[in-house]
């Protein structure tokens, strides 16, 4: 189902979705960045610089409530959100991020506190003219309710679900030839950069120095994780509070020593060097091997987020270009 | 879910991030400010970890009285009544100067200034401080009297052009994360890099040369080079015709300091000296950072001077990519300078002794001002022993963790007729406190906060405060109030008024222009840019001062009975005194207890095996914390972060204090070690 | 996107469990006998760990120490080591804590069933091995052989003494054990020397055997030389306890990864084959 949009058009599809679910859009902040926000204070932002928090941080917050104890050992889980969640301004990367992050926690036994959020959401992604200056991002073509393609100031809408069709019903038909058009420009090839790393690594090209020089530049700061649309790690935390124990997750990082360091003080990965390569090599090997697809999305944020420049492009470059096959 | 722009609680570097709160009013995360020139779209491990202990159960909700022995919760108005009371009885019945005010790096720019404005106009003394006294005052000190002004020179932007930068006495990557990071950048763009510190620290990692001095010789080290430095003809000439007094007194005073000789009392190579001396003065932008390694020591001043004078010699001043570059630890240290909060000066560094000066005030506050400058915190604390102060009052500091040798301080605070404390976490001072009043921390009052880069930015509330806190502010209008004084300010904007109108450096400060990156003080006047680099025509004092300084050990060295070096200072996952840091669970986790730096070498010397539990003891206290092996630290030294009150570091420090800056001798004194 | 039972205890909710007694098994190990509140069983395998879960500490997953053949409780042998296992110690007999689980691939009795079976623990790894020497004591006539070999750090440190020399008398069964150290006061006069060292001159039938080893982490390199010098060199003869810090136990949280594999739902019982070709597995 395609349809075609006028900037008053869009308003009245957000108007609608913003009466039944909780609503979040792009908008431009204080400081320059784009980053989601509620619907009703919002001027839209409708093209622009990447949306700088990850949009998955709305399934899976930095900090979340999982469940409160009582002193008896009964558990109280926290009350369901009234409205389920929209967002609306999601890239293909950001959209790959959250069908990557799905297939996470769903896996058997499936999240329940991610599902809770996750199940009845509505995504609406942005992609044609709404990159900086009004670029061209490639079409996300999946992984979400609808797909709104910017194009000289009004939006195809491509209907992917029940819900997103039913949504758009009203709407008059797009011309499906431009969508063709807009399908051909997408097509560029997969970062051809991370292939070739991700191999490097399987083949076991890369030495042990090559990750201790890497980890000497980095200062532990734990962005590039926290950054990273696709990273799932988290630790629990307890507070007691006068309602009881409040067990939370929190967002965790595999850079921090503690993260796998026992009781006993024994560290699986217990250098600096182990850690390093175990962020990229995660993404770049393990990932494919346990879900047949990069973990990295190639968004760049944790290279917009790493203060030393050694996020996943900058290494996975140097790697290709230290260790890659001299043609 | 909102998300409220607002300045990192941590150190001094500046950092911009959004604190994301959710509907019930609770901070859940952080996202850096992608465009603001200091964070860029990065934060360090605290700052990501930022939002973690703003509602921590353990915070203080509601004022308390201590009745009988014990700390009972009380009503604002009864508590702030007895505040009132008590140190004013105690100011009529011993005068004023028996009491001392503790004001804070961690609050605003605006608390800070109602704050000396209270001691001041409101009880009539000039006993007000806060922690600069431990880091930084060495700093002020020294380069107000060769430059004219104890801030950092230039911006953190001249990392991005300097052809060199030499850290001497700052672990920056740990201590100031987002500094040092851009030092790894700039290495890695080519720069060249010198590190003196005695630790490996991973800055060291990355320098072209690692000079690992004993600590406390650093005077000897920076004559030597400055030393070599003429002898090669590498200094600048020009420069120092143009811009600068006093070098032939300075060149004299370099004679003996021969590498020969600076090698016998730093333990380095001569070599080394040789090459960092060339290295440094061949180069034509050389940036020096330092900190606490530089300041905390009882030659701190003559420290700073030998690293103003090492930056004059070579005309590394009042250009892109130079200067002296003392990093400020805490957020708003820098401000709470700014303000005033110390004994000798008001707002903008006027001092208090200029009648022209006090006249103002005088004029402005509606009230009679005293003229000698009051005690410094160190001193104050050696008053209260005596029993020449009598009451206290604390904002936001917990001395009993921060300052050197803890069972003086203990002995002080507990021989006080009477201490409130303000604060957010019942802190191990605010154990001691007759009265503890809630606060606000960060993430829910506005505010500004002066960065180390000197600028000036908001600190906005995101979340309301918890029980019954208030700001800081709101205390102590409230006490002002009790003091017959002005007090009835709107809101942080309309005390920022009263500042800039006082406050030739700040004159140009407003709320309405701080929206876009703050602004870099000195900003005079409302039309005014501010201003990235310090001394660019002229120093602020005019000339510079060459200021020649001799090599004086530190107080207490190593000897039989007490064999080690101790060094203190922090570590990258806590924060100070640790009420912020260990309540947060990530940073808690990474470092859950006390642990002490011990080199591989001394620990089979002694038969210490990794996580052992070892005691440590100096002639003023003895401590047990666990064995951290580790060639981070050199032979002859362990390392001990203050974090920790089961481990307090401070416990075994020495209170010996710089006779011009009053700072203590935190980076050496002698401690011997043995199994628990 | 499937639709969970909307009722259904979250994943993350701890069941209540009695504390029924706590023993001593060494000064820094007990042993804690739990029962389900519901007084349900707890339905694991042996092999399998449990969460558990104490208010304002978080959880701890520990292995179960008792095998399933044993009706009416569970055992945990726990050594005081972080915050949690501290306050466990602290514990009686009567007290209420949470649990999750059971979690994780348990061994493979299929596996083992007619084996002639080496089963190797060292320090407290014998606590989740004891709950498959309770089930092979339990069928005992479902293998055809349990050698059991255990190595401590020193005499104090030996756990589940009784136990140990009960095993030496079950039916089909030989136990041997050993301390890496004996100071010179104790009155000790078993084994002393590694593990290994209990191996060296056992006859085994390499083809019908099958090794189970539990231990702390520098035990594994030398032992499975020596299993690979009695001759077990084929696929599924080797399989092994990996310890991870598991916080989650289903597979979510990320910290109990290896390369690929989540220790938790992939483990903590594997092939050898399956991870010793992993970075930082063994």
């Amino acid at each position: 189902m395609l349809k075609q949009l006028s900037r008053s058009d869009l308003e009245q599809l957000l108007e609608a979705v913003a009466k039944n679910y909780a609503l979040q859009v792009p908008q431009l902040l204080a400081d320059g960045t784009r980053q989601l926000g509620p619907y009703d204070n919002a001027e839209l932002s409708l093209s622009g610089q990447p949306l700088q928090r990850k949009p998955t941080s709305y399934f899976f917050p930095q900090t979340e409530l999982l469940l409160t104890l009582d002193a008896a050992g009964n558990v109280q889980q926290p009350p369901p959100a009234e409205k389920p969640l929209a967002l609306f301004g999601m890239d293909r990367t950001d959209l790959a991020a959250l069908t990557f992050l799905d297939q996470f926690f769903m896996a058997p036994p499936a999240d329940d506190i991610y599902l809770h959020r996750r199940l009845n959401a509505l995504l609406i992604g942005l992609t044609g003219d709404a990159g900086p200056d009004s670029s061209f991002l490639p079409l996300a073509d999946d992984g979400c309710d609808i797909e709104l393609i910017a194009i000289n100031q009004k939006w195809l809408a491509l209907g992917h679900s029940e819900a997103g069709k039913s949504l758009l019903r009203k709407f008059n038909d797009g011309d499906d030839k431009q969508l063709v058009t807009l399908r051909k420009a997408s097509r560029d090839q997969p970062s051809d950069l991370l292939q070739q790393a991700s191999q490097l690594l399987h083949d076991d090209l890369v030495p042990d120095a090559f990750w201790e020089e890497i980890a000497d530049r980095c200062i532990l700061c734990s962005g590039c994780n926290l950054a990273c649309p696709t990273c799932s790690c988290f630790c629990l935390q307890d507070r007691q509070t006068p309602n009881g124990t409040e067990r939370s997750r929190v967002w965790d990082s595999c850079q921090l020593d503690a993260f796998m360091r026992e009781a006993s003080g024994h560290n699986p990965l217990g250098t600096e060097a182990l850690r390093t390569r175990r962020r990229i090599h995660h993404k770049l090997v393990a990932d494919v091997e346990r879900w047949g697809e990069l973990g990295c999305v190639a968004c760049g944020r944790c290279d917009r987020a790493c203060p030393t420049g050694i996020g996943m492009f900058a290494v996975a470059e140097e790697m290709v270009e230290r260790f890659g096959l001299r043609s | 879910m909102t998300a409220t722009l607002t300045t990192c609680p941590y150190c001094g570097t500046g950092c911009n991030f959004y604190l994301k709160a959710d509907k019930t009013g609770r901070v859940t995360g952080v996202e850096p400010a992608g465009k603001h020139p200091t964070s860029r779209g990065q934060l360090c491990i605290k700052g990501w970890n930022a939002h973690a202990f703003v509602d921590h159960p353990e915070r203080l909700t509601t004022p308390q009285i201590r009745q009988r022995g014990q700390l009972n919760a009380a009503g604002w108005e009864t508590a702030l009544d007895l505040v009132h009371e008590k140190l004013q009885g105690i100011a009529e019945k011993y005068g004023p100067d028996s009491l001392m005010f503790l004001s804070s790096a961690k609050v605003s720019n605006e608390e800070n200034y109602l704050l000396m404005k209270l001691a001041r106009a409101g009880f009539g003394t000039n006993n007000i401080d806060h922690c600069a006294r431990l880091c930084h005052s060495s700093t002020v000190t020294g380069l107000v009297e060769t430059l004219g002004s104890g801030a950092m020179t230039n911006s953190l932007s001249c990392f991005d052009e300097t052809e060199l930068i030499f850290v001497i006495g700052s672990n920056t990557t740990e201590q100031h994360p987002l500094i040092g990071s851009r030092i790894l950048q700039a290495v890695q763009r080519g720069a060249k890099l010198i590190v003196a510190d005695s630790r490996r620290i991973r800055l060291a990692k990355q320098a072209d040369l690692h000079l690992r001095q004993q600590n406390g010789s650093d005077v000897a080290l920076l004559n030597g080079m400055m030393r070599q430095i003429l002898q090669d003809g590498l200094e600048d000439r020009e420069f120092i015709a143009s811009r600068t007094e006093g070098f032939s007194a300075l060149e004299q005073s370099l004679d003996p300091f021969t590498p020969e000789h600076v090698s016998k009392i730093t333990g380095l190579m001569p070599n080394q000296i040789v090459d960092a001396a060339r290295l440094f003065g061949k180069t034509d932008k050389a940036m020096i950072v330092y900190a606490m390694g530089i300041t905390q020591h009882s030659h701190g001043v003559d420290n700073v001077r030998a690293v103003s004078n090492l930056a004059l010699l070579t005309g590394n001043l009042g250009r892109p990519g130079t200067g002296v570059n003392p990093l400020r630890g805490q957020n708003n240290v820098q401000g709470a300078c700014d303000m005033g909060a110390l004994p000798d000066v008001y707002s903008g560094y006027q001092k208090v002794a200029d009648p022209v000066v006090r006249e103002k005030f005088s004029k402005a506050w509606g009230c009679n001002l005293p003229e000698s400058p009051g005690l410094m915190s160190t001193h104050a604390i050696e008053a209260a022993v005596e029993g020449k102060i009598r009451g206290m009052l604390i904002l936001g500091e917990n001395p009993m963790l921060s300052d050197a040798n803890q069972a003086q301080v203990k002995q002080a605070l507990e021989n006080l007729d009477f201490l409130a404390v303000i604060d957010i976490f019942p802190t191990e001072t605010a154990q001691l406190a007759d009265v503890i009043l809630p606060a606000a921390c960060y993430a829910e009052r506005d505010g500004t906060f002066t960065s180390t880069e000197r600028r000036v930015q908001h600190g906005r509330k995101a979340v309301d405060p918890p029980g019954e806190a208030q700001a800081d502010w709101q205390i102590v209008c409230q006490l002002l109030q009790r003091c017959g004084l002005q007090s009835d300010y709107a809101d942080p904007a309309e005390i920022m008024t009263e500042i800039a109108s006082l406050t030739p450096s700040y004159g140009g400060i407003a709320y309405d222009r701080l929206s876009d990156n703050g602004l870099q003080w000195p900003c005079p006047t409302s039309d005014h840019p501010g201003t990235p680099i310090l001394h660019q025509d002229q120093c602020t004092r005019g000339k510079g001062l060459f200021s020649p300084v001799d090599y004086r050990p530190p107080k207490e060295l190593p000897d039989a009975d007490y064999p080690l070096l101790l060094n203190t200072g922090r570590s990258y996952f806590h924060w100070h005194t640790g009420s912020m840091t260990r309540r947060s669970h990530l940073l808690d986790r990474e470092e859950r207890s006390a642990f002490v730096e011990i080199n591989p070498e001394d620990a089979k010397k002694y038969g210490f095996v990794e996580r052992q539990q070892i005691r440590i003891s100096s002639r003023r206290g003895s401590i047990s914390c666990a064995a951290q092996l580790t060639g981070k630290v050199p032979v002859g030294q362990i390392f001990i972060p203050f974090h920790f009150a089961e481990g307090a570091a401070n416990a075994l420090t020495n209170n010996a204090l710089d006779p011009e800056s009053g700072i203590p001798e935190f980076k050496v004194c002698a401690v011997r070690i043995e199994p628990c | 996107m499937h639709q969970p039972a909307r009722n259904q205890q979250s994943i993350y909710a701890p069941r209540p469990c009695r504390l029924l007694s706590v023993t001593e098994l060494t000064p820094n190990e007990k042993l804690f006998r739990l029962q389900l509140c519901d007084k349900t069983e707890l339905q694991h395998q042996p092999g399998q760990f449990v969460q558990i879960s104490i208010p304002g500490l978080t959880e701890a997953p520990i292995s179960v120490a008792s095998s399933p053949t044993r009706k009416g409780y569970f055992e945990l042998g726990i050594r005081k080591a972080g915050q949690l296992t501290s306050a466990l110690h602290r514990l009686q007999a009567g007290a209420q804590i949470g649990i999750r689980g059971p979690f994780g691939r348990p061994f493979q009795l299929d596996a083992l069933d007619g084996k002639a079976l080496l089963l190797i623990a060292g320090g407290c790894g014998l606590a989740p091995l004891r709950s498959l020497i309770q089930y092979c004591q339990d069928r005992s006539d479902e293998f055809a052989s349990v050698q059991i070999f255990y190595g401590a750090r020193s005499p104090e440190d030996l756990m589940f003494q009784q136990d140990l020399s009960d095993w030496q008398s079950s039916h089909n069964f030989s136990c041997r054990y050993t301390v890496d150290n004996k100071p010179a006061t104790s009155c000790f006069d078993g084994e002393t020397g590694l593990i290994t060292n209990l191996m060296n001159d056992i006859q085994v039938e390499a083809e019908n055997c099958c090794a189970v080893i539990v231990g702390p982490p520098p035990m594994y390199h030398p032992v499975i030389a020596s299993l690979r010098q009695l001759g077990l060199n084929k696929p599924k003869q080797i399989m092994l306890s990996l310890e991870r810090q598991m916080r989650c136990g289903v597979g979510k949280c990320g910290h109990c990864s290896i390369e690929h594999l989540t220790c938790c739902c992939d483990g903590p019982i594997f092939w050898l084959e399956e991870v010793e070709h992993l970075r930082g597995a063994l």
